[in-house]
């Protein structure tokens, strides 16, 4: 790790405990999230990975502060989320997290420079010039910021919501499934455009998943199946991985 | 594909709510129409007949003289004629002004001519004696056995009133009834329709007279095509309003149903995937349009018939005495109006549905790429509109030079479709143009989602601008032509009201009265003094003398030493002389003569000329000038008693300036509520469009939650999406409207009037754009709203 630490001065980035999230009524509720208990560590790379209706996006959101859980608390840069309201929590999103989406990340309408540059303007904050032209070069998208996203190919796309996702210094940088549209080659670079933000940037990356490649980009990973987590592997190998996730199924 | 049709229009009906109203306000519009001139015709038409039906003949196209011979000759050889017409006189009863301005019209002298009905009280007998119609008598306080007095100054005429009538008639009635004998001396103002006669002679009675001579039953006919004409073309007017609001509909629907299927693009595509065919497709699509055509102009008839019915019942209890029959609406007109909703729904959407049978069945497996319908304008719709505008331009500067309205009407329309046709080109431009100024990320955002799609931003516009063009040239060419207006008014009418007395001086304490009267701004007392003039009898001289404050026409009412200008009513048989000979106590001057009016029965001389007359004149005649507020019935009804109580007599120009001033305000209100419909609807698609773009917008807005937009900032871009679409839509067309204001007013008033100047409303234009922009901002308000409920994990999911 480097000297450039990010704000989060305590160990752990995010953490929730008790954490439900129900949908619907009656007969049509679905669990999403039955009581995940979590601490997510600062300056790594995290992956939370599980099957399709496992729960991880719903996690992620939570997290995130995109959807307001049912029960129990979530704690992300030492701030509870669950009490916030709207505006706090858009302020907080706004202040010190990032995002990367698996598809439409980007705002049609503004130039790739323009989405890079968006967290800061929202949050009125002066730009960083330094950081932008060194994102944007170690993300090999600096001959690109004036054009729209229409006209990126998408692992450029995926550069430039990683660029927009890592401006304004976020305490954690969320990643739902950054590769899902991506091809093979695509996909490693935006895999290692993470992992190295994690290493020389000391960010916080916190990725959803269910490919196992991707995963393997991560420094833990969280296994998620069915609601609750299954299991918190600290650098796990492979093996380790590939076990866990078939005693799982 | 019957299942998924319905299931379609059930799933999007609530999308389709804004291309239904606009089809409704259009179909209903056309139906109100038919209610209305209906009611009118009925009520204009219904009592024509009546005057004539024992007549045997009609004698039209006749002067008063040429009447009274007619009258004349038929009671020498045994027939009867009765004559149809008015005067325009004052009638006053115990002192007070009943009403300054009534009709006065002639009852037969043969009972069999009579066409009133008898309400109460008897027929008058002989000349002195009068009946008043019935709402008259109401409205103006007056009953049987009152004295009235009618008119003014030396030809005044006291009458008692011996009866009400009912007029059933409206073209032909009046609010006092007099026998011909008693009209005949206000021949000089009197209006002669026509003169019924019962008897064969009517042609030997009219001969030499140069009128018309027609049996009864075929002079009927004639006039009630002829008010049926009348009729028409307003109907024809309105209806030409409604085809505005309807073309305005077309763009809305078109506008909603392009958006719609740009949304359904994925499931149309499904839908071919799984074997629907292009024409299936397509068949579907259009009868998804077919049923929303029916359904919403099925709707408009019922609104166009409640409304129809509702405006007529109020018209007929507003106006007791007015002429509005019953209304009525054909099967035909139904059946066309519904053929005309119908229509526009179709048209609107057959484009919009051919590009979308294109798509192609693997669009629906393309993982979903997010929103990025981008449109450009292609070289040949460049071309085509810059084109259209030279050329329109072109025949507006031949319509200028020439005076052609022909020519004016096709540059206005060619021109102006350059504009739409540029729209794509144009108003993403003024709307980059307009939102660069405002700081901020949500004014940035606002400003290019505004423009993404240059082709709906387009679409968007034009509802909107044609209407704001089209009220802003009205508003402004009837200003123009108001001061024109103003101009003739001033000339007719000097003096807003003036008290003169026909005989002695003025009571000392009538000018400090008149002063004091609410309504008057300034008055001044005129000195003059009774003049014998050679030829016309005893004749009251006054010098209008410091009146600048009260005359509106100076020019024309202060006489120049050594001349006299006299009212034309004090002249016989409008014969004119040169010169007058004007004696006071022996004193004579031979004054030039001019002639003019305005200012009741006086004539007008220098104070130098007054003073060489006499040496000591008295006030004989106060001016006065109305508050520009002032309320003309009020103001006459105060000074009529002032003046009635004084024996003296009013003259009224303020009636009638306002009166015509009222009149372009009903024109202007008419015309701009008329053009306010198609306004309507095009916010309506203002809102519409915003709103289905909200929807498609949805993963985008909810991004930008997750990234930190407040949903005050969310609600703040929407809105100031929506009044940057209307304001543009407003400025443009207001800059259009002025500008083909500016070309009919060389064309088709410079003719008329000389030196008209262009004259912007301001106010009224300021109105336009702030309404228009406050209607954007609410046009943006549910859309925006239902997009920032939406919370931003939910957002991401959406499909």
């Amino acid at each position: 790790m480097t000297q450039t630490m990010p704000e989060t001065t305590s160990t752990t980035a995010a953490s929730a405990r008790g954490l439900t999230r129900t949908y619907g009524r009656g007969d049509a509720q679905v669990h999403a999230l039955r009581g995940v208990d979590l601490d997510l560590p600062a300056g790594r790379f995290t992956a939370i990975m599980g099957p399709s209706g496992s729960g991880k996006s719903t996690l992620m959101h939570c997290l995130a502060g995109l959807d307001q859980p049912t029960g129990g608390s979530v704690t992300v840069a030492d701030r509870r989320l669950e009490a916030m309201s709207d505006d706090q929590l858009t302020l907080f999103r706004r202040e010190h997290l990032g995002f990367v989406f698996q598809s439409f990340n980007l705002l049609p309408m503004l130039t790739a420079g323009q989405n890079i540059l968006l967290p800061l303007e929202l949050a009125g904050r002066p730009a960083d010039r330094e950081r932008y032209d060194l994102l944007t070069d170690t993300l090999g998208i600096a001959d690109r910021l004036g054009h729209r996203p229409s006209e990126l190919s998408g692992g450029q796309q995926q550069r430039v919501a990683i660029a927009r996702a890592l401006i304004a210094r976020p305490a954690i940088v969320f990643a739902d499934e950054p590769t899902g549209n991506l091809d093979s080659e695509s996909s490693a670079e935006v895999l290692g455009f993470l992992r190295r933000s994690v290493r020389e940037l000391g960010q916080t990356v916190v990725m959803v998943t269910h490919e196992l490649d991707a995963a393997a980009y991560a420094d833990d990973v969280v296994v998620i199946a069915d609601g609750a987590v299954r299991a918190h592997l600290v650098d796990p190998t492979a093996d380790q991985l590939v076990a866990t996730l078939r005693g799982e199924r | 594909m019957r299942t998924v049709l319905l299931a379609s229009l059930r799933t999007h009906a609530r999308r389709y709510v804004a291309a239904a109203v606009a089809v409704v306000i259009g179909v209903s519009f056309v139906v109100v129409t038919s209610a209305l001139s209906a009611a009118t015709k009925d009520g204009l038409v219904a009592g024509v007949g009546l005057p004539y039906a024992d007549a045997d003949s009609v004698v039209s196209a006749i002067g008063t003289d040429d009447a009274a011979t007619v009258v004349r000759r038929a009671a020498a050889a045994g027939d009867s004629a009765a004559v149809l017409g008015y005067v325009p006189l004052p009638v006053s009863s115990g002192g007070k002004v009943a009403d300054q301005d009534a009709d006065i019209a002639p009852i037969a002298d043969d009972p069999a001519l009579r066409w009133q009905e008898l309400r109460a009280g008897t027929w008058p007998s002989g000349p002195g004696e009068a009946v008043v119609d019935v709402n008259a008598a109401k409205t103006n306080g007056l009953d049987v056995g009152d004295t009235i007095r009618v008119g003014a100054g030396s030809r005044a005429l006291e009458a008692r009133v011996v009866g009400t009538v009912d007029s059933p008639s409206a073209s032909a009635g009046g609010s006092v009834y007099l026998f011909w004998s008693d009209l005949e001396r206000w021949s000089s103002s009197f209006y002669v329709d026509s003169v019924a006669y019962l008897g064969a002679g009517a042609e030997q009675a009219a001969a030499g007279t140069g009128a018309t001579v027609q049996p009864a039953a075929e002079f009927v006919q004639e006039r009630q095509a002829e008010l049926t004409r009348e009729v028409d073309v307003i109907a024809i007017l309105l209806l030409v309003f409604a085809a505005i609001a309807l073309f305005v509909s077309v763009l809305v629907i078109a506008n909603t149903f392009t958006i719609l299927f740009a949304q359904r693009t994925r499931d149309l595509a499904l839908l071919r995937c799984v074997g629907t065919t292009r024409r299936q497709l397509l068949r579907a699509m259009r009868v998804e349009a077919l049923v929303l055509g029916v359904a919403a102009s099925g709707l408009g008839l019922v609104v166009g018939t409640v409304l129809g019915w509702a405006l007529v019942a109020i018209a007929r209890s507003q106006m007791p005495t007015g002429t509005m029959g019953s209304a009525a609406v054909s099967p035909a007109w139904y059946a066309g109006s519904f053929a005309v909703g119908l229509l526009v729904t179709v048209v609107a959407a057959w484009l919009p549905t051919r590009k979308v049978v294109r798509v192609s069945p693997l669009a629906a497996l393309r993982p979903d790429s997010g929103v990025d319908v981008r449109s450009t304008a292609g070289r040949v719709r460049t071309a085509s509109g810059v084109l259209a505008l030279v050329l329109g331009a072109g025949l507006l500067v031949v319509a200028m030079s020439s005076n052609s309205v022909p020519a004016m009407l096709a540059g206005g329309m060619v021109s102006f479709t350059g504009v739409l046709v540029l729209g794509p080109l144009v108003v993403p431009a003024l709307v980059r143009a307009a939102g660069s100024p405002v700081r901020g990320t949500t004014a940035r955002l606002a400003t290019g989602n505004a423009v993404r799609n240059p082709r709906r931003t387009a679409a968007t516009t034009a509802s909107l601008l044609i209407g704001v063009t089209l009220t802003t040239a009205v508003l402004t060419g009837l200003a123009s032509s108001r001061t024109a207006v103003a101009g003739d008014l001033d000339a007719d009418h000097p003096v807003d009201l003036a008290i003169t007395s026909a005989t002695g001086p003025l009571p000392a304490s009538l000018l400090g009265d008149v002063q004091s009267t609410a309504g008057v701004s300034e008055a001044v007392a005129l000195d003059g003094i009774d003049a014998e003039a050679a030829g016309l009898g005893t004749l009251p001289v006054i010098a209008p003398d410091g009146v600048d404050g009260v005359v509106r026409d100076t020019g024309l009412v202060v006489p120049e030493p050594g001349t006299i200008v006299v009212p034309w009513d004090l002249l016989p048989d409008g014969n004119v002389p040169e010169r007058l000979a004007v004696t006071v106590d022996g004193r004579t001057e031979r004054l030039l003569v001019s002639v003019s009016e305005g200012w009741g029965e006086a004539a007008l001389v220098a104070p130098e000329t007054l003073a060489r007359l006499t040496a000591d004149p008295l006030p004989r005649a106060v001016w006065v000038r109305a508050d520009d507020a002032a309320d003309a019935e009020d103001l006459a009804g105060d000074l009529g008693a002032l003046a009635t109580n004084a024996g003296v007599d009013l003259t009224d120009g303020y009636a009638e300036r306002h009166w015509v001033e009222l009149q372009l305000d009903i024109l202007t209100g008419a015309v701009a509520a008329l053009l306010g419909i198609a306004v309507v609807i095009a916010l309506i698609g203002i809102g519409n469009t915003l709103g289905l773009s909200v929807l498609e917008r949805a993963r985008e807005n909810a991004l930008l939650r997750a990234l930190g937009l407040t949903r005050r900032q969310l609600r703040r871009m929407l809105a100031a999406e929506a009044v940057l679409l209307s304001v543009v839509a407003t400025v443009l067309g207001t800059l259009i409207g002025v500008l083909f204001a500016w070309v009919a007013v060389r064309t088709m008033v410079d003719v008329a009037v000389e030196d008209v100047s262009m004259v912007l409303p301001w106010g009224q234009l300021a109105v336009v754009v702030l309404v228009s922009g406050v209607a954007g901002l609410l046009a943006g308000v549910l859309p925006a709203r239902r997009a920032a409920r939406i919370v931003p994990a939910a957002g991401l999911a959406l499909d």
